[in-house]
């Protein structure tokens, strides 16, 4: 371990550009490692930027409106999912939203595009589903924003489009669930634009499911840090918010990251460029990396063998999750502040 | 070590004091004089005004609605700041929690309360809270448009399961008092009701949101809560609104109540544009009645980006965002809108919400019951307050806005007329002493023996909003933590938090609701010390005997 933090301080120390990539991490491993990229003027991504990034520029675009989990599940009488990849984001999604409640007025669920989550659905008597494969989805939410709006369509599903119209304007609180990894932007602006649009005589919400690995979590921590969302670099000495600039895999493919440090601390996983960089990996043990690392740290996964603060999805906030089975290992944030700890002192130029 | 501050202008109204003297700081608290003997280190404040460190008691500073403000204004940090080579350019807005402690610092400020916390999010904002450096913090815990105390209103239930519920909440969230914001009317929105007024009903309770803030403030009162219930009225924004401020004013029948941000309630109906200042009778209305608290939330000229828990305003707010994006957020209680906004000096509305605001600072008569505040972000960032202060202190320096307004704005105000100026003992009063003693808190906002070290020292400048805006020194627990505006180190500050004594039978009660209801243990919403990864982050402040 001693020689593991020396050698990656060294490593680190010697960078002129460094990334600190992946991510994967709780809060108290986000801290520490925006303080290190902070230190060493370096750049912060995660592993799941993209989508991310997908719901945070359609919302910085153009607004968005968001509920949370617990009002989709006690609130909505329409339930509007969109697209695949809902089950692959929310592994509570039948459990928690989906599954029937005898306590509660009867709710509609349509879902739009499901592809082959649909193939389970279908099964289900309270769920219409409208289009099948996700490619058909841009134009389908199209349509559906233009006869909610009034306007004549001439499209296949026409007269789907227009019943479900009808339903999503009669709706008295309907929430559209989506998940940012399986929808390219437009057809997310189209949505979030469906949902404002409703909002003029009813109330009409979105549930944006996030990412794995805590992205959501770690972007919040980015947003108070640094006071922007990740891909973020420090090399002026000053927080700098670029997506393409701080794209962790275009740093390394480019040659400007002389350096990297993989944080998958939930499970392992490697980095996806391919050119070869000096690696500092924190991963759980046992990992195979598939990847040489220089240095390698077996950590702990937070909220099973360490106490932990993460995003939780069922409520949509950060929360505590306490060990499930404790064990004599490492987290990422107390690996890290070893790192940062033996770093050498004179600032990088 | 003793620390002694020699030959300042000690401006201490909690004690009486307004005379050139020392102060002696010793482990982080004020100390007598020595009785003989040398202090170990002594600064020259010969000419400089000593102050106790300023409390802000209204600023939206942490927690995940202040941070999808950063996240939907990326461009608002560095918006007119290029960045030259070798040059770090200085963030106008969205500021990080670093930032934020260091620039409040850099003006005197040593403790900032966080006035909107929803109980579900708690655990964020105290976190945020942690990486705040320097200054002391402490949140107000948002309740009113929660389903279970709406439900206990609705049962009728005794106003101990009420009390109880109260100090559950508080107690959980880490919370120093309560608010309520809207009462009600963010569960109304989501029934898609769009105006709700005092006296309107939660469709499906069946509560009024007079009968929910009632209820609240006998709650806070009873619980005797360092803090009076701290209330964001209905109707917040709209010309004619400074009715609803008027009867919420009497709605206190007497009994404390804090009303926030009240120039956002001082709206008149009169003038050609049916929009005008009615700052000079809310004045009144507050001048008389003596349990009444209010806080201003001035309105200063620039971009900004408006962050409330009140869904509903915002909702309604949206078509004037600048730029043209903002988040509405239906949360599982309240909820929060974010609604980017530039207040322009040319803008007739926004000049006349400008002068209301002046208005209410120097009509109003009794600093002990009016606070500074710009209900930041809402009114103006927290780093217009050096200008404020300059703008309340100076006749002269308001007559030069005024004659940069629009006219036809000005001629609906009273603003023209007004000759009072702030005096320093006023501004102590106002951001030290009284803030204090709103709060409970005994050792902070004066400079008495055992006092906490925290003192703020100007060096006075024709220009008061030069000397505000960097204090010469900055000491927070007796430690130098400021110098000329500059930080100097940045120290750990704590958050301070209520919770009335006693077994509370509510906890069996909230785990089964939370079951029910949620499907969910309420552990969710715990705020254990050992997570906010800080070490002690919590000061407890004992309820009012």
């Amino acid at each position: 371990m001693q020689d593991a933090v020396a050698e990656a301080a060294k490593l680190l120390g010697a960078s002129r550009m460094p990334v600190i990539a992946g991510l994967g991490t709780d809060v108290a491993g986000a801290r520490a490692a925006i303080s290190l990229a902070q230190k060493l003027r370096g750049a912060i991504d995660h592993m799941h930027s993209a989508a991310l990034l997908r719901d945070l520029d359609v919302m910085r675009e153009g607004g968005m409106m968001i509920t949370t989990p617990n009002e989709a599940r006690l609130r909505a009488d329409l339930l509007l999912l969109v697209g695949p990849g809902l089950n692959e984001a929310w592994a509570d999604l039948d459990t928690r939203l989906l599954a029937r409640r005898d306590d509660r007025a009867p709710r509609r669920i349509v879902w739009l595009c499901p592809g082959h989550a649909g193939d389970a659905a279908r099964a289900q008597a309270a769920m219409s589903i409208i289009g099948d494969s996700p490619a058909d989805l841009p134009t389908m939410l199209a349509e559906l924003r233009a006869r909610c709006a009034g306007r004549p369509v001439t499209a296949q599903d026409a007269q789907a489009l227009n019943a479900l119209a009808i339903e999503l304007r009669q709706a008295r609180f309907g929430v559209a669930v989506w998940s940012a990894d399986a929808l390219d932007q437009l057809t997310l602006d189209m949505l979030c634009g469906l949902v404002r649009d409703l909002n003029a005589s009813t109330r009409f919400s979105g549930l944006p499911l996030a990412p794995a690995d805590n992205a959501a979590g770690v972007q919040q921590v980015s947003g108070w840090m640094t006071g922007f969302p990740l891909r973020t670099g420090f090399c002026r000495g000053y927080a700098e918010h670029d997506p393409w600039r701080f794209d962790a895999v275009r740093l390394v493919e480019s040659g400007e990251a002389d350096c990297a440090v993989w944080i998958s601390g939930y499970r392992a996983t490697s980095p996806s460029w391919s050119r070869d960089v000096p690696l500092i990996l924190l991963a759980p043990a046992p990992s195979n990396p598939p990847r040489v690392a220089e240095v390698t740290f077996a950590v702990g996964r937070p909220g099973i063998e360490h106490d932990s603060v993460a995003y939780l999805p069922t409520t949509g906030t950060l929360a505590v999750l306490n060990a499930r089975a404790s064990a004599d290992v490492i987290s990422v944030a107390a690996a890290i502040e070893r790192i940062a700890a033996a770093l050498p002192t004179e600032p990088p130029c | 070590m003793l620390t002694r501050l020699a030959g300042g202008r000690v401006i201490d109204p909690a004690n009486n004091r307004d005379a050139v003297g020392d102060i002696y700081l010793r482990d982080g608290r004020i100390v007598a004089a020595p009785q003989g003997g040398e202090a170990d280190e002594t600064y020259d404040v010969s000419g400089m005004i000593v102050m106790a460190g300023a409390i802000d008691i209204h600023s939206h500073i942490a927690g995940s609605n202040e941070n999808m403000g950063r996240l939907l204004l990326p461009e608002q940090r560095y918006a007119d700041a290029p960045a030259h080579p070798g040059h770090s350019p200085q963030p106008r807005g969205a500021w990080s929690s670093d930032e934020t402690g260091c620039l409040y610092a850099a003006m005197g400020f040593t403790t900032v309360v966080e006035p909107a916390v929803l109980p579900h999010h708690a655990l964020q904002t105290h976190l945020e809270l942690a990486d705040i450096p320097i200054i002391d913090k402490a949140t107000l815990t948002v309740l009113g448009n929660d389903d279970f105390l709406l439900d206990l209103l609705r049962r009728r239930e005794s106003t101990e399961a009420l009390r109880e519920y109260v100090a559950w909440a508080l107690t959980t969230s880490r919370g120093l008092g309560i608010k309520v914001i809207n009462a009600g009317g963010a569960e109304a929105f989501k029934q898609n009701v769009r105006s709700f007024s005092l006296d309107d009903e939660v469709p499906h309770y069946g509560v009024s949101s007079r009968a929910i803030v009632k209820a609240l403030q006998r709650a806070v009162q009873d619980l005797a809560l360092p803090h009076p219930l701290h209330v964001h009225c209905n109707n917040l924004g709209l010309a004619g609104n400074v009715e609803t401020a008027i009867a919420t004013i009497a709605a206190a029948e007497g009994l404390p109540l804090h009303l926030a941000h009240l120039q956002f309630y001082s709206y008149g109906k009169e003038g050609k544009r049916s929009f005008s200042s009615a700052a000079a009778r809310l004045a009144e209305a507050v001048n008389a009645a003596k349990s009444v608290t209010v806080d201003v939330g001035q309105v200063m000229f620039g971009p900004t980006v408006t962050i409330s828990c009140d869904v509903l305003r915002q909702f309604n707010a949206r078509a004037h965002a600048r730029p043209r994006k903002w988040v509405i957020f239906d949360g599982d209680a309240n909820g929060a809108g974010i609604v980017p906004y530039e207040y322009r000096s040319k803008d007739f509305y926004n000049a006349v919400q400008w002068a209301a605001g002046l208005e209410l600072f120097l009509l109003t008569n009794d600093p002990w019951r009016v606070f500074f505040t710009t209900d930041h972000p809402n009114g103006a960032p927290f780093t217009s307050y050096p200008d404020i202060l300059a703008l309340l202190m100076s006749r002269e320096l308001r007559a030069e806005w005024i004659a940069m307004m629009p006219k036809e704005a000005i001629e609906v105000t009273t603003l023209p007329a007004i000759t009072r100026e702030y005096t320093l003992p006023e501004v102590a009063t106002m951001t030290r002493a009284a803030p204090a003693r709103l709060f409970g808190l005994k050792d902070r906002g004066h400079l008495g023996i055992g006092a906490l070290a925290d003192v703020a020292v100007y060096a006075p400048d024709r220009d008061s909003a030069k000397m505000f805006r960097a204090a010469a020194l900055v000491f927070k627990n007796g430690e130098l933590v400021v110098r000329d505006g500059a930080v100097l180190r940045k120290t750990i500050g704590r958050a301070l938090t209520a919770s009335p004594p006693g077994e509370r039978a509510i906890e069996r009660r909230m785990r089964d609701y939370y079951e029910g209801r949620y499907g969910l243990s309420p552990d969710f919403l715990a705020v254990p010390p050992g997570a906010i990864g800080q070490p002690d982050p919590f000061e407890l402040v004992p309820c009012r005997s």
